[in-house]
């Protein structure tokens, strides 16, 4: 981004987007407590405005000009340097559209809760609105208060109404994730000092250029800070325990959307603001994200618990993301972020699939559900594309995503390439096992009361797949918007 | 013209009028509780518009021994405020004996006078008795809880210790005086930072501090806070909490801003103590039970957190600190003004008795979550914004480690703050206890706290110009 085009739109379509997740969030407070209806209604059509206004953006985004789109800039405290700085490039566009779909489908996968509904979902949409703010804001101190904002919602999403161990489980996520902004907080201000302490703006702080020494101490701090997030090993203990203990929506937000942040964040701020810093840390970074990627898969296998298995599963997917960004190359840091898409949605659509199941058989041991898929072949199905996504079967979105990132890491760290890539093998190994136990076999008894899945139950998985499977056929679509954020980003290193 | 010139006292005459009211009302055979509370409230609300008309004035009084600035008016501003907040929540002063309640008034007024002369003190005794004035009032009002349990333990603790601070002070001040051979601050600005570099006036100075340190609960003068918190009224605990903290900040701000920022001693023993502050307080709250001592531990750290905008000594520095005092001041009455509601015999109230707020009453709830988070420093509140402003001060003048410290301590006190809304939230009450009823005042207090609490730390931007020039009239 050496020349950053900026134009003011004439509608503040960024500021529109947020306020779709603010707007319903304040009419939720104000809906009696006996209409539980009316705020799922509500919810729901509020996160399909975010949709629809994320689509619009996606497809009006001008992919030849590149840049910075769609800026709003107003200067927000002046003796801080603080700017109130939305703008859109082809790194988060797509993860615009991921955290509107992710949300819809949330909703949707909500639709039969009945537990204090009215503050699951003002939760929700707040916890959302931080994510929306983190990704457009292209100002230090707005990125971070975002950031806050949209992981406290977790506390209570998870200790209300959350399974397995939730009170130690919420408490684990948000001490842990909160610690990560141990180190942002004072890297972003110590950035902030370094430029001049004048101003908190990415690009003009990007234009000033710190030394080597700031760039490799800003740069490790914010790579921890975030990495935390992304489930960096080995700051990743979190994140399976976490996801066991959420409800169903709250997985797929968290696990589809929230790790992203943790890897956007370390683009956005690491990458941008300390490329030098980048070439110091990249070989840790590729190391670390080899382990998360082999380590991911081999605990995953000796897991029997359906959750588990996607916790672990995340952990190395999320691997491949900083595996593609520690190449420093246009086709890994392509395949990146393309991945922290199609990681989102098929992430989305395994913990839809597992609430489904869930709620109908009240386990997610394994064993247990062993022939699932002779009762429930529908709800089964979910499940079995999800895990084919993730072992990266071509025709979905993950195939491409992982190809360009192994190519790419395989030039760059020989070794550590082909770990990681014996790594999804094992990851492969370990989604059949699950597959098999859970799905196949002999066709257990205690479950063959349960009807299968209706066709409106059913919406929101086909959603998820039918993102997954579009975008498998058509990458050009996503991969040419990334690539006109890359290409200018790679070329600055 | 003395009759104008004595217009720059106005905010301190209206308080010494206000107790004068509440001395005669006190010689009364019979007291009425309400009609007192009636007449405090009204003469609050006049006193907090007189602290507001008068935050533009400036000027010197009574031979130059003292100074009407935008520094000193703004602490009146607060401590105006602060005293408002608290007799606000008198209502229901179950604590302390009815035929007492004006007497009560009467020294809560008389402390807030000495607070107020405290802020625009600059010369060394105007400052010495200002103090005393204020503190001798809280020792009188520490012990007038009408439950014998721990009160007069508390009382004695706090009159022994604050003493002894006392002592500590008076002894620094005679060194200042040595060092630099004058008791007007005008002239000892001039002559200390050439002579900070010699053992007496750094020793002078320090000792001097910890007088102010001892009313801050900063550590190691903190032992006092917990047990006071504990003991006393939990109206008095209120003002203890937030006015008298005020006073004791803009005190600190002062009397470091005097140093020059170049003695290097100065500033490794303000690091020193603002870590050992933080951490703490933090860690020891994090085994409280009962939601006043919590609240005692987490001042102590809070004070720790101020220092950090003080010790960088730069205008900045000490905006940020001006900024966290009263950004403070409000969490922390929003926290206080919850626990006094739901206790509302006046005890003291542990944290599992909080369980079923929500459905007790959702609106007190949320403004105890929103105190708490603001407090542990959760964006959007101010208290996000406040220890943001204070880190940047505090790293521009290079202290990295302290500000990771800083958040390391945030990150642990959120860990506490959160058993709290937990239990407000989340934990379900073991007998059924009542619905609060929460009238209109408190109903629009509380909205007003939330919606303060919210919009200063969404939209700092004019507060913080405020901030900074209190902290240029001070230099």
């Amino acid at each position: 981004m050496l020349m950053v085009s900026m134009e003011m739109s004439q509608f503040p379509i960024l500021t529109t987007i947020l306020l779709s997740t603010i707007i319903p969030l304040l009419v939720i407070l104000f809906i009696p407590d006996d209409r539980p209806q009316l705020v799922k209604q509500v919810s729901l059509l509020f996160s399909g405005i975010g949709v629809v206004l994320c689509l619009w953006l996606y497809v009006n985004f001008d992919v030849q000009k590149g840049g910075l789109q769609f800026v709003e800039r107003y200067l927000w405290v002046k003796s801080l340097g603080i700017y109130y700085f939305n703008g859109i490039d082809g790194i988060n566009a797509p993860m615009m559209l991921l955290t509107a779909i992710v949300l819809f489908t949330g909703v949707l996968t909500m639709w039969n809760l009945e537990k204090r509904v009215k503050e699951f979902f003002a939760l929700t949409f707040l916890l959302v609105a931080g994510v929306y703010g983190v990704f457009i804001s292209m100002d230090l101190f707005f990125m971070f208060v975002w950031y806050d904002v949209s992981l406290f919602p977790m506390y209570p999403l998870i200790a209300i109404w959350g399974g397995t161990r939730k009170e130690y489980g919420a408490m684990k996520l948000t001490l842990y994730l909160l610690a990560g902004s141990i180190l942002i907080l004072p890297a972003i201000i110590y950035l902030w000092v370094q430029g001049g302490a004048t101003t908190f703006d990415l690009f003009e702080l990007q234009r000033i250029g710190f030394d080597l020494t700031t760039q490799k101490i800003a740069f490790v701090m914010l790579y921890f800070g975030f990495g935390v997030l992304a489930g960096v090993w080995p700051f990743h203990t979190w994140s399976p325990v976490g996801h066991v203990a959420a409800p169903t929506a709250v997985s797929m937000i968290h696990a589809g959307v929230l790790m992203k942040l943790g890897a956007y964040g370390i683009i956005r701020l690491g990458m941008t603001l300390c490329p030098e810093g980048l070439h110091y840390w990249s070989e840790l970074m590729a190391l670390l994200a080899t382990i998360g990627i082999v380590y991911g898969a081999f605990v995953g296998l000796a897991q029997t618990n359906l959750k588990y298995v996607v916790g672990y599963s995340s952990v190395s997917h999320m691997g491949i993301v900083g595996l593609g960004l520690a190449t420093m190359t246009v086709d890994g840091i392509n395949g990146a972020v393309f991945q922290m898409f199609s990681h989102g949605i098929m992430t989305a659509l395994f913990f839809s699939a597992i609430g489904y199941i869930y709620d109908r058989t009240h386990t997610i041991y394994m064993p247990d559900l062993g022939g699932l898929s002779k009762t429930m072949p529908v709800a089964s199905a979910f499940f079995i594309i999800a895990a084919f996504c993730g072992v990266g079967v071509p025709c979905m979105a993950s195939f491409w995503a992982e190809l360009l990132v192994f190519i790419s890491a395989v030039k760059t760290y020989p070794v550590r390439g082909t770990l990681a890539v014996f790594g999804l093998v094992v990851s492969a190994l370990f989604m059949l096992r699950v597959v098999q136990t859970t799905f196949y076999g002999d066709r257990n008894e205690k479950w063959a009361h349960i009807p299968d899945v209706t066709l409106v139950l059913a919406t929101p998985r086909i959603i998820l797949i039918g993102v997954l499977v579009f975008f498998g056929l058509f990458p050009r679509l996503i991969l040419d918007v990334i690539q006109s954020a890359v290409v200018p980003f790679v070329s600055s290193f | 013209m003395p009759m104008m010139k004595m217009l720059l006292f106005s905010p301190e005459m209206f308080y010494l009028a206000m107790a004068a009211v509440f001395f005669g009302l006190s010689l009364q055979r019979k007291v009425n509780a309400r009609s007192s509370y009636v007449i405090a409230m009204a003469l609050a609300s006049a006193g907090l518009l007189v602290a507001v008309m008068s935050v533009k004035l400036e000027g010197m009084l009574f031979f130059d021994s003292y100074r009407v600035d935008f520094f000193s008016q703004v602490f009146k501003v607060l401590l105006a405020l602060g005293t408002f907040l608290v007799i606000f929540v008198c209502d229901e002063l179950k604590g302390v004996e009815e035929s007492r309640h004006p007497e009560f008034y009467l020294l809560l007024s008389v402390c807030t006078v000495g607070m107020m002369m405290l802020v625009s003190a600059v010369e060394l005794l105007t400052v010495y008795i200002s103090l005393e004035l204020s503190s001798y009032s809280l020792y009188l009002l520490v012990p007038m809880r009408r439950s014998p349990e721990r009160n007069i333990e508390a009382a004695v603790k706090y009159f022994m210790i604050g003493a002894c601070a006392s002592a500590l002070m008076i002894f620094g001040l005679s060194y200042l005086f040595g060092v630099t051979h004058s008791t007007y601050i005008v002239d000892i600005v001039k002559v200390l930072p050439q002579v900070i570099s010699q053992p007496a006036a750094i020793i002078g100075l320090i000792l001097t501090l910890s007088g102010f340190f001892f009313k801050q609960a900063l550590f190691p003068f903190h032992s006092w806070a917990p047990d006071v918190y504990e003991g006393s009224a939990n109206q008095v605990t209120v003002y203890i909490a937030t006015a008298s903290k005020m006073a004791a900040a803009a005190m600190v701000i002062r009397f470091i801003g005097f140093s020059g920022g170049e003695s290097v001693f100065l500033k490794n023993t303000l690091v020193t103590l603002c870590v050992l502050s933080m951490t703490f307080g933090n860690l020891v709250a994090i085994i409280q039970k009962d939601v006043k001592r919590l609240l005692a531990y987490s001042s102590i750290a809070h004070a720790g957190y101020m220092l950090m905008g003080i010790l960088s000594m730069t205008e900045r520095g000490y905006a940020s600190a001006i900024f966290y005092a009263a950004a403070y001041l409000v969490m922390n009455f929003a926290c206080f003004m919850v626990i006094l509601k739901i206790s509302s015999d006046g005890r003291n109230l542990k944290i599992k008795e909080l369980a079923g707020l929500h459905n007790r009453s959702p609106l007190l709830a949320m403004t105890l979550m929103l105190g708490l988070f603001g407090l542990a420093g959760i964006p959007p509140t101010v208290g996000f914004t406040g220890k943001f402003y204070v880190f940047a001060a505090a790293m521009e003048q290079g202290y990295l480690w302290l500000v990771i410290m800083g958040m390391v301590n945030a990150t642990i006190s959120l860990y506490y703050y959160l058993i709290v809304i937990k239990a407000a939230y989340l934990l379900e009450p073991v007998e059924e206890f009542p619905a609060i009823p929460v009238d209109s005042r408190y109903r629009v207090m509380s909205m007003a706290l939330v919606v303060v609490m919210v919009y200063l730390g969404m939209f700092p931007d004019k507060f913080i110009s405020l901030a900074e020039a209190a902290a240029r009239s001070l230099l």
